[in-house]
């Protein structure tokens, strides 16, 4: 599903160089759940935004379910992260002035759903987080695990195959996370592949399997758990 | 675009309303400013063209003069009188000559019942009316064929020697005195603008039949030979034409500029005309370049505000936003921010043109007044201003939201 063949990326920061990645192989198949590990500025971040299509390598080629996605136009690239990838952030990233509902309707709203499609979907998913009372809440009236919740709920709107979580519990207090990771283990089961950037191995422990990045290189790959 | 999408737009908008209201006020001053100075410079000259109208519209005089150069053995310093005769000589000889007519003047004294007054006495052709854009007004005529060809005894008074002679009445077939000579009034000039005169304007003067004027103040000599060429564009050379007959026949050179005099008021009205309109070009420049700093300013607010948002751009774009939904959301604020000054200030406009008309302007007055309180808001004007204005959303909206479009979506997210 996901494949890295020999992926670079170098920051340049005026003179200087910064190498995130160097030299990174990695292949993830359909249905797993894997966490990403390492200490800060290992390329966690990086290996994520590459993978969701943020941000395109220097070097190598990324194929995306069997598509190199290196060289594709932005709006190309704003097309698979609409399709194909669902976000979930540390800080949430909702938007401030939307409610709950228009939150989650709003990856829809790039890709022209019908109407009654997207409410049909909206009301299912804020069922399925246990939000529907908070439809119409703003981010602002919302606790951080609920935020969490509605994040993920947007993440699901366009019914992507892939999760990428950056610290998805990062800023909850863990009854909260714990929660959070129900959810992911519920997506999981329902045939969703899940990547996880974490430094809490209570919450890795909740993946499949580990890749841990050290200066950006893979170290370890595997089924740690 | 979907509604829904607008619909998030707005509210993102809403919520920071307050920022924009400077510069809608900015805006609105700019639009009032462009649509003020192109309404009042249209009036401006609208007075200038009626008022050059008033004198006469396309039409050449020729007075007699005085010879400039020696010509053919003949001293400088000639007088050159012009004659009934030479009516029918340039007829004949100038082709293109649609309207023709003496005049003969002098002043005499005027009277009716006890009230008496000196005023001037035109002997002129019935066409000389419509070369001089005299109207009579209701009730009243002009000098007719008829009139000219019977030698009648009947006047046609400007109108401010029909309201000094008979205050409020009707003058229209009462009877004056020229002189002691009786006179039957046929008609009234209704009133009109007029910038130019040469023996003081129409309203004050008296018109009679060019042969009755010879019956009562025999004169050798024309003062005047009204000309109308059948196309306007031909003004030039008909006065050519006309200086190269009389010179034949009176002996003087063809470049001569002062043996006989004219006033072309077509070239008047060209020059004047042009003066005019680039007096209203002018202010239009000026009212434009008071909307552009307008919109500058609200350039300036716009990268402010995209600034202020990257984190949103980044979470739009991370959700599958392209390129047009993140430049059509800051294109449509500028829009809107520009819709509502320009409405603004295109109704304050508006109402400021149609109060100032309602001030009342004289005929009399030929001064400043009807060159400044009959400002003008026409269509074209409109159309001038919503070009212009869409020009200055596109240019000013644009550069921002393309600067919004084109942020990269990781540093977009990361901004704090």
């Amino acid at each position: 599903m996901i494949e890295f063949r020999n992926i670079s990326k170098v920051y340049k920061m005026g003179e200087v160089e910064f190498v995130a990645l160097k030299g990174v192989f990695i292949s993830v198949q359909k249905g797993d759940f894997i966490s990403i590990m390492g200490p800060s500025g290992s390329g966690k971040s990086t290996l994520m935004n590459i993978i969701g299509c943020l941000d395109t390598p220097s070097e190598g080629s990324y194929y995306l379910d069997g598509e190199n996605v290196s060289g594709l136009t932005f709006d190309q690239l704003s097309t698979i992260r609409n399709r194909k990838v669902g976000f979930v952030f540390q800080n949430f990233n909702l938007l401030p002035y939307a409610s709950a509902y228009e939150n989650i309707e709003l990856p829809m709203l790039f890709n022209g759903k019908k109407n009654v499609e997207r409410k049909a979907r909206v009301n299912e998913l804020l069922e399925m987080v246990g939000l529907t009372p908070w439809a119409k809440h703003r981010p602002t009236e919302m606790s951080g695990g609920q935020q969490q919740r509605v994040a993920i709920a947007r993440a699901l709107a366009m019914d992507p195959p892939i999760i990428l979580a950056d610290e998805p519990t990062g800023n909850l207090d863990s009854r909260s996370g714990h929660e959070i990771m129900e959810i992911f283990s519920q997506l999981w089961e329902n045939g969703r592949t899940i990547l996880m950037v974490t430094h809490d191995p209570a919450i890795a422990a909740f993946s499949k399997s580990t890749i841990r990045l050290l200066d950006g290189t893979v170290q370890a790959n595997g089924t740690a758990h | 675009m979907r509604m829904q999408l607008l619909h998030l737009y707005w509210n993102e908008f809403r919520k920071r309303r307050k920022k924009t209201s400077l510069i809608t006020f900015a805006i609105a001053w700019g639009a009032l400013s462009l649509l003020l100075l192109m309404s009042f410079g249209r009036g401006l000259s609208n007075a200038g063209s009626v008022s050059f109208k008033g004198l006469g519209s396309t039409i050449i005089m020729v007075s007699r003069g005085q010879t400039s150069k020696p010509y053919q053995g003949l001293p400088r310093a000639r007088r050159i009188n012009i004659h009934m005769e030479d009516l029918e000589l340039l007829k004949r000889q100038i082709p293109g000559i649609a309207l023709i007519s003496p005049e003969a003047n002098n002043s005499h004294s005027i009277s009716y019942r006890n009230k008496e007054s000196n005023r001037s006495i035109n002997g002129v052709y019935p066409c000389f009316a419509e070369m001089r854009n005299q109207i009579p007004e209701a009730g009243g005529r002009f000098i007719n064929d008829l009139d000219q060809e019977n030698a009648r005894r009947v006047a046609f008074i400007g109108w401010s020697v029909a309201r000094e002679l008979f205050g409020d009445t009707n003058p229209v077939g009462k009877e004056i005195r020229i002189e002691q000579t009786p006179f039957t009034v046929i008609g009234v000039m209704k009133k009109k603008q007029q910038s130019s005169t040469y023996q003081g304007p129409d309203m004050e003067t008296v018109y009679i039949p060019f042969s009755t004027f010879c019956q009562i103040d025999f004169q050798r000599f024309l003062d005047r030979i009204h000309i109308r060429p059948a196309d306007p564009k031909d003004a030039l050379f008909m006065e050519n034409q006309v200086r190269r007959v009389l010179g034949r026949k009176y002996r003087f050179a063809d470049d001569d500029p002062n043996a006989v005099n004219f006033w072309n008021t077509i070239r008047d009205y060209e020059t004047g005309a042009k003066i005019f309109k680039g007096i209203e070009i002018f202010l239009s420049i000026i009212g434009a370049l008071t909307l552009l700093i307008g919109a500058v300013g609200v350039t300036n607010l716009m990268y402010a505000i995209v600034k202020e948002r990257t984190r949103e751009i980044g979470i739009k774009m991370a959700l599958g936003a392209r390129r047009r939904h993140i430049i059509m959301q800051f294109f449509l604020e500028t829009l809107y921010i520009f819709s509502k000054g320009t409405l603004w200030g295109t109704l304050i406009a508006f109402n400021i043109v149609s109060l100032v008309n309602l001030v009342p302007v004289g005929y009399e007055d030929f001064g400043i007044k009807t060159y400044l309180l009959r400002p003008i808001f026409s269509f074209d004007i409109l159309i001038v201003f919503l070009v212009v204005l869409c020009v200055l959303v596109f240019v000013s909206g644009i550069f921002p939201a393309l600067r919004a479009s084109r942020q990269n979506p990781i540093e977009a997210l990361r901004y704090e």
